[in-house]
């Protein structure tokens, strides 16, 4: 029984594929440019505006605090009515970089923060302009306190992302749901489904740890 | 070679009525001050007097409330005048040191000159090699921070600031944090850059580098410039109270 069941799975591999596919490329695009908005929005975040800065504030504020799952219903439900269509993978990409970049945003807020007062003073009083400071001095010294917590937070995308399969993405998660029609054994089907997830993700979980270490010990030379 | 040139007859370093305030307390109170091209000031006083407070407005760490601040003819708080530009001509030494962790003492010397003055990296790295070596650390080039004891760090901090070629040289109590053995071989380096004709302030409570190099000892407290004299009518007779209750602290030990 199981053994044909497994058959049955394997039969479906490529399908399987495709979704381990979809899952990949949605969290590795998503990655990338949340990390560069949520730079951005992190390093603006802290810079002198206060405008510019509470808004950045409330709009992470807002994100933090709503479901994923609503965020992309309304991205993918309601922005047409407004006029804006978006295909569904659009829709995946847009909601899920919005929430790297926003959780991305805290931490790299809370890199910059970490940096000495007198380190800042120091760049100040050598007349490094404002980018410098933050290219040459600051980001250098926040990378320490940012990486560890950024890496784990790119696992926690990854395992965002199978929140888009609502949308009809066929992503890993859709591929078990399409499975288990077929197969009617969840509990084997989508044991799979979290195992796929896990091989994807543990490298990351691995990197994290050892990132950990070595900024616990190197005396602050991070190159970026 | 520092340049001797003040405009409109004014020192290098001009205060006029300056007044600070943190929130109620008057941290600075009507200061009137001027120091001229190549001379060197030392300031003292009890702390929270504002002996540090007066140095950081000079590059404008801190801010004024109101009076005037002038330095090498340029009015702080003056839209025309760009404050990043001025900067460059005045290096400060912070008493935490407050080298880049992550940079060599040589990149801790070459930054400001490449990415400011945009010097050449390579003629950049042999200056800053020429001056490690002249601050007495040759074999540290490629020392990281950490690596180096406190006076040694100091050195680089002092070694960094020359590195921008400044008109003035800003230090606040640069041995403060400092080990009682490693204090000299920091005011050594003080005194050699002093002889070589820089503009200085300097906020310290080491008499023996004000008897030696300053031409001027501005006694501060609350906030005021109480006397000011050479270091020998200071020392030898001071003309207040509170000056005289607070060398003999200092001198008693």
């Amino acid at each position: 029984m199981i053994w044909q069941q497994l058959q049955s799975i394997a039969g479906s591999y490529p399908l399987a594929l495709r979704g381990l596919g979809m899952t990949v490329m949605l969290s590795l695009i998503s990655l990338v440019l949340g990390t560069l908005i949520g730079f951005g929005l992190g390093i603006l975040r802290t810079g002198g505006n206060r405008l510019i800065s509470g808004a950045i504030g409330a709009w992470v504020d807002l994100i933090r605090g709503t479901p994923f799952l609503v965020q992309i219903f309304l991205i993918f439900f309601i922005l047409p009515e407004l006029g804006i269509e978006l295909d569904a993978f659009t829709a995946g990409i847009i909601a899920l970089t919005n929430l790297a970049a926003c959780f991305i945003c805290e931490i790299v807020v809370a890199g910059i923060r970490s940096v000495p007062t007198g380190q800042v003073e120091a760049a100040l009083a050598s007349g490094l302009s404002r980018w410098q400071r933050m290219r040459q001095v600051v980001l250098p010294q926040a990378m320490r306190i940012v990486l560890p917590p950024l890496v784990g937070q790119y696992v926690l995308l990854i395992k965002d992302s199978s929140v888009v399969s609502a949308i009809g993405l066929t992503d890993l998660t859709r591929v078990g749901w399409l499975v288990v029609q077929r197969v009617p054994n969840g509990l084997l089907v989508f044991f799979l489904v979290g195992l796929g997830y896990f091989i994807v993700c543990y490298p990351l979980i691995m990197l994290a740890r050892r990132l950990e270490q070595r900024m616990g010990a190197a005396h602050g030379e991070v190159q970026l | 070679m520092t340049s001797n040139r003040s405009k409109n007859g004014t020192g290098m370093i001009e205060f006029r009525g300056v007044n600070k305030w943190f929130g109620t307390l008057n941290v600075l109170r009507d200061i009137t001050l001027s120091v001229e091209p190549r001379e060197v000031v030392v300031v003292c006083g009890p702390s929270g007097s504002g002996k540090s407070t007066l140095i950081r407005c000079i590059n404008g760490l801190e801010t004024i409330r109101d009076g005037d601040l002038v330095v090498d003819g340029q009015r702080l708080g003056d839209p025309a005048t760009n404050m990043t530009r001025l900067r460059t001509e005045i290096g400060f030494v912070f008493q935490s040191f407050n080298l880049y962790p992550h940079k060599t003492a040589l990149e801790n010397v070459t930054l400001a000159p490449i990415h400011v003055r945009k010097i050449p990296r390579a003629e950049a790295e042999k200056a800053g090699r020429e001056l490690l070596a002249k601050v007495g650390l040759a074999d540290k080039v490629n020392a990281y921070p950490a690596q180096l004891s406190g006076g040694q760090q100091q050195r680089v901090a002092i070694a960094r600031c020359l590195g921008m070629r400044p008109k003035i040289m800003l230090f606040d109590e640069p041995t403060s944090a400092l080990d009682p053995e490693m204090i000299s071989e920091v005011l050594d380096v003080m005194v050699a850059v002093a002889e070589e004709g820089m503009t200085m302030m300097v906020v310290t409570h080491e008499m023996g580098f004000a008897r030696k190099v300053a031409q001027r000892v501005v006694f501060m407290d609350a906030g005021a410039i109480v006397e000011s004299g050479t270091p020998d009518e200071f020392f030898s007779h001071p003309k207040t109270d509170r000056s005289r209750a607070f060398l003999s602290k200092i001198l008693r030990h």
